[in-house]
């Protein structure tokens, strides 16, 4: 009788394990699937494309120059601007590259402030500003793009400027060719985009040179403080 | 008596036994292999079962793989449980993935491999005769081996864009002992392996589905 209980209780268990396995046994399927999906928001960047370039000037020089693929943090002395410096223009080249994955506009606004308390101080009207040419160039860089360039290029240029002739004054006289256009944040340049489908890592984008031109003249003596920022963004 | 007491629970046991000879069992069964996991994402993440019971039912989100990203890859593995009383063979069919703008995400900038290869319990077979492979070029792990393009593009030995409309990825002789049925311990896991490279792509959503199936594979023996 015990044999025979035995010989039960193993049927029973091995009856209990078969009914556990069955419904698993029919939980069969041939296929599965994964869904994916990712987001690409829209990335635009502005570095130094650079060291900064400074002619013309007597005394002053760079104190913080531009480190290539670095943020932009650029500080300049210009030196003399009087007429002591025989100098045709004291002229500041920065270089900025630009990235982005998308349309991108390139914004400045600028302060200008002196020591000077009559009208023959520095102004915002004297320091000549403009864009150099652009290059897009490099693997990775979406050379076909083009961009717009809202300023008049470089200020030294014989068309962009000249003596007034009725003050004498020289006048940086092109469209957004001096920081007068800039006391508020504006438009320098726009344009397609830049970077093609390529790793942060790739260094190349677009480049750029933001050029800075000062006239010396018998400027009310004192000291003048430019600053300037530029914003890029991707509306 | 005591042949009525033996022959009651024998009775059942053949019918139960007979009944699952008779049900629709399948010779193959594909399911989770476990949880799948994500690294190198930013607002990313996968969502599947930690069963390898469950149905394979995996949703990727790659996160952020645009610049702003700055990891080297955005990589998913998601272990997969095959089951097989004969022969078997996996493929994989990929939909949607494609864009118009070259520059925005494409099939070809997931990585796509297959890896780790290992038994799931004392159910799973062991064949001396045949090999499990891992069919070129998806026989690695996509996200060590990233290489860029003469344009400067990530590049991956298989990617999605290798998938067409049902391509073998792997195959093999029986995997399962006695039932392929959904057991936890009668097949094989193998990791899938999804890569991203975060890159200036061009800002969007995109979104692919990739089915795996199972079926009867090249006549091998075990």
């Amino acid at each position: 009788m015990k044999d025979i209980n035995k010989i039960n209780s193993l049927l029973v268990a091995t009856l209990l394990v078969l009914i556990a396995l069955a419904p698993m046994a029919l939980a069969q399927s041939t296929t599965g699937t994964v869904n994916m999906s990712g987001t690409v928001s829209k990335f635009v960047e502005m570095n130094s494309a650079g060291a900064v370039t400074l002619t013309g000037n007597s005394g002053g020089g760079i104190t913080t120059n531009g480190t290539l693929n670095n943020p932009l943090a650029v500080v300049i002395n210009l030196g003399e601007l009087g007429p002591a410096n025989t100098n045709s223009f004291v002229t500041a080249s920065v270089p900025l590259k630009l990235r982005s994955n998308a349309a991108y506009v390139l914004s400045m606004a600028s302060t200008v402030t002196s020591t000077g308390t009559t009208a023959n101080r520095i102004t915002s009207a004297d320091v000549g500003f403009g864009l150099g040419s652009v290059a897009r160039t490099g693997v990775g860089v979406n050379t076909t793009g083009t961009d717009t360039n809202a300023t008049s290029g470089d200020p030294t240029l014989p068309a962009n400027g000249s003596v007034n002739a009725t003050t004498g004054r020289y006048n940086f006289t092109a469209v957004r060719s001096n920081l007068s256009a800039f006391a508020a944040s504006t438009t320098a340049m726009n344009g397609s985009f830049i970077m093609n489908a390529v790793p942060r890592a790739n260094s190349n984008g677009l480049t750029v040179p933001a050029i800075f031109a000062v006239k010396p003249q018998f400027y009310e003596n004192g000291s003048t403080t430019v600053s300037v920022t530029f914003t890029v963004t991707a509306p | 008596m005591k042949k009525s007491a033996i022959s009651i629970p024998i009775l059942f046991c053949l019918l139960l036994i007979g009944g699952l000879s008779t049900a629709p069992a399948q010779t193959f069964d594909i399911s989770s292999g476990g949880t799948p996991t994500i690294t190198g994402n930013v607002s990313g993440s996968v969502v599947g079962s930690s069963s390898n019971t469950s149905n394979l039912n995996v949703v990727i989100d790659f996160g952020e793989v645009g610049p702003s990203n700055t990891n080297p890859v955005v990589k998913v593995v998601v272990p997969i449980a095959v089951r097989s009383l004969a022969p078997y063979r996996v493929t994989a069919t990929v939909t949607g993935g494609n864009n118009s703008n070259p520059q925005a995400i494409q099939r070809s900038d997931v990585g796509f491999g297959l890896d780790n290869l290992r038994r799931m319990g004392f159910l799973s077979r062991t064949c001396n005769n045949s090999d499990h492979i891992f069919y070129s070029p998806f026989d690695n792990d996509p996200s060590s081996n990233v290489s860029y393009n003469a344009f400067g593009r990530a590049t991956y030995p298989g990617d999605l864009g290798d998938i067409g409309s049902s391509t073998t990825i792997l195959s093999g002789p029986t995997l399962s002992f006695l039932t392929a049925g959904r057991l936890s311990i009668n097949g094989y896991i193998f990791d899938a392996i999804f890569t991203m490279t975060p890159q200036f792509y061009a800002s969007g959503t995109t979104t692919t589905v990739i089915t795996f199936s199972i079926a009867s594979g090249p006549n091998v023996p075990c």
